[in-house]
């Protein structure tokens, strides 16, 4: 299985650089983290040892720069017919799946290597935690991680990639932002103690900020894993469905 | 050996499928023909495991394909209606990459690869952008990427759909030898195509299957014994019909 997930992979890591896609998304993330970074107040505030300024601002890039990489993983193969190809191969469709999310969450990783000969020039002018800075790196590729399995389910069902764009934007910033405290109160009539605690385990920027305080736990580790698993699972029952 | 037992496939309401059955051998060259709609895509679609049958059942050499997909994939060279292919690929690049789909590697993939590069008089194209060719070429782009895994059943759906007289008389040639030693399913709605090249004719018509049997044996239907006349007597329309 992992031999046919990496020769998806492989095809679809190189089909972003056949197109000028990649360069750009590359450009357009390294110049709005810096950009984030410098410019944010943060960055002048004192004991900024764990370069909250950089870490504090991917969500949101993320949230807008990942579904351009997941966009066409499904919808161009349904637009070009493609899908009947890759879906008649003798390999399993999980393996389809994790190879063409690896590819994108390749990609991602990617994008956070080429930051850091900015990390580099930053520690000669601030001293930097680098065991923070390690766990902040962690968090932005778990960030990477669940927001691909977003996009590459968005993308499973639609044939249109910009469509797939904007729906998986709008779901990666509700993921991100998303304040359970209203939906757990009424629902569940729940204390708000236990429902305080249960908000905050499900709330993503909560999970977040313990991996770029450099305080990260199992149970941030184990929201963004099992929240990816989840998803590509769905991923998987909407390549099943369609097969109805 | 294929062998499909009461398949039926509905889409919401309709029917495109309607309880078909049949058996197919080595050395069977089959041509699937119909009206438009007349189900023949369905059917390949669920003999390849890319859609489900509603109810019924296929086996294909003793497997399943909706329980065991990749068994019986690994036995299929398939393309698709249009044979849609990734046109920023090369065409060496997409090869390599449908063989390895294939589970073929090394010496094996290379060996694979200039065999079916030189049946298929693929030399001079293949670090060409697919999207750069035309359209005959991208055919047999799709079919030697069906081929490398050498199955033993070739499915092709429309197969010279666009191709010109002399593109066709080739992959009638190469669909005849082919079929020597394996099974191949064409779907078409060319008639001139069966008599050249299949020895055995399922004819469809609104999901069912109203005749199996040989093109010669169809020809005798026909008020002028030819495939028109008896295409055209059995589903009784002939708009669809290309000559």
């Amino acid at each position: 299985m992992l031999t046919d997930s990496l020769t998806i992979l492989k095809k679809e890591f190189g089909s972003y650089f056949r197109t000028p896609t990649a360069y750009i998304i590359i450009g357009v993330y390294l110049v709005i983290s810096m950009f984030s970074t410098f410019y944010s107040a943060y960055f002048f505030m004192n004991n900024n040892t764990n370069l909250i300024s950089f870490f504090s601002y991917q969500p949101e890039v993320l949230t807008i720069l990942i579904p351009a990489l997941t966009m066409k993983l499904w919808s161009d193969e349904r637009r070009s017919g493609t899908i009947e190809f890759i879906l008649t191969q003798p390999i399993s469709y999980n393996s389809i799946i994790l190879g063409k999310f690896s590819a994108a969450v390749l990609f991602g990783l990617l994008l956070l290597v080429l930051t850091s000969p900015f990390i580099i020039y930053v520690s000669f002018l601030i001293k930097l935690d680098w065991i923070n800075i390690a766990s902040g790196y962690i968090g932005a590729l778990l960030t990477i991680v669940v927001l691909t399995a977003i996009g590459c389910l968005i993308s499973s069902f639609n044939n249109n990639a910009v469509l797939a764009y904007l729906f998986s934007v709008f779901s990666c910033w509700l993921l991100t932002s998303l304040n359970y405290d209203f939906i757990l109160l009424p629902l569940f009539n729940l204390s708000e103690n236990i429902t305080y605690r249960l908000s905050q385990s499900l709330n993503f920027y909560h999970n977040y900020q313990d991996f770029i305080q450099g305080e990260p736990g199992l149970d941030n580790l184990t929201y963004f894993l099992s929240l990816t698993v989840l998803i590509l699972w769905l991923n998987r029952l909407a390549i099943d469905y369609k097969k109805q | 050996m294929i062998v499909a037992k009461n398949i039926s496939k509905s889409f919401d309401n309709r029917k495109a499928l309607d309880n078909l059955n049949f058996c197919l051998n080595k050395g069977d060259i089959v041509s699937l023909l119909g009206p438009n709609g007349a189900g023949k895509t369905t059917l390949l679609r669920i003999l390849t495991g890319y859609l489900n049958q509603s109810s019924g059942s296929v086996e294909i050499y003793g497997h399943n394909p909706q329980q065991e997909r990749v068994a019986v994939l690994s036995k299929i060279g398939y393309v698709p209606e249009n044979a849609p292919l990734y046109p920023e690929m090369s065409v060496y690049d997409f090869l390599s990459f449908a063989g390895h789909l294939r589970h073929l590697n090394g010496q094996g993939l290379q060996k694979a690869l200039k065999e079916t590069i030189i049946n298929l008089q693929l030399q001079n194209v293949l670090n060409q952008r697919i999207e750069t060719l035309s359209k005959g070429f991208k055919h047999r782009v799709a079919i030697a990427a069906a081929l490398l895994h050498r199955p033993k059943i070739l499915i092709l759906d429309e197969p010279t759909e666009g191709l010109d007289p002399n593109q066709k008389f080739e992959m009638h040639k190469f669909i005849r030898q082919y079929g020597q030693q394996s099974i191949i399913i064409i779907s078409t709605h060319i008639l001139e195509e069966v008599e050249a090249i299949s020895n055995r004719v399922l004819l469809l018509h609104k999901g069912k299957l109203i005749r199996d049997t040989s093109p010669q044996e169809l020809k005798l239907s026909g008020n002028d014994f030819d495939i028109a006349s008896a295409f055209r007597a059995m589903t009784g329309e002939n708009e669809n019909v290309d000559r």
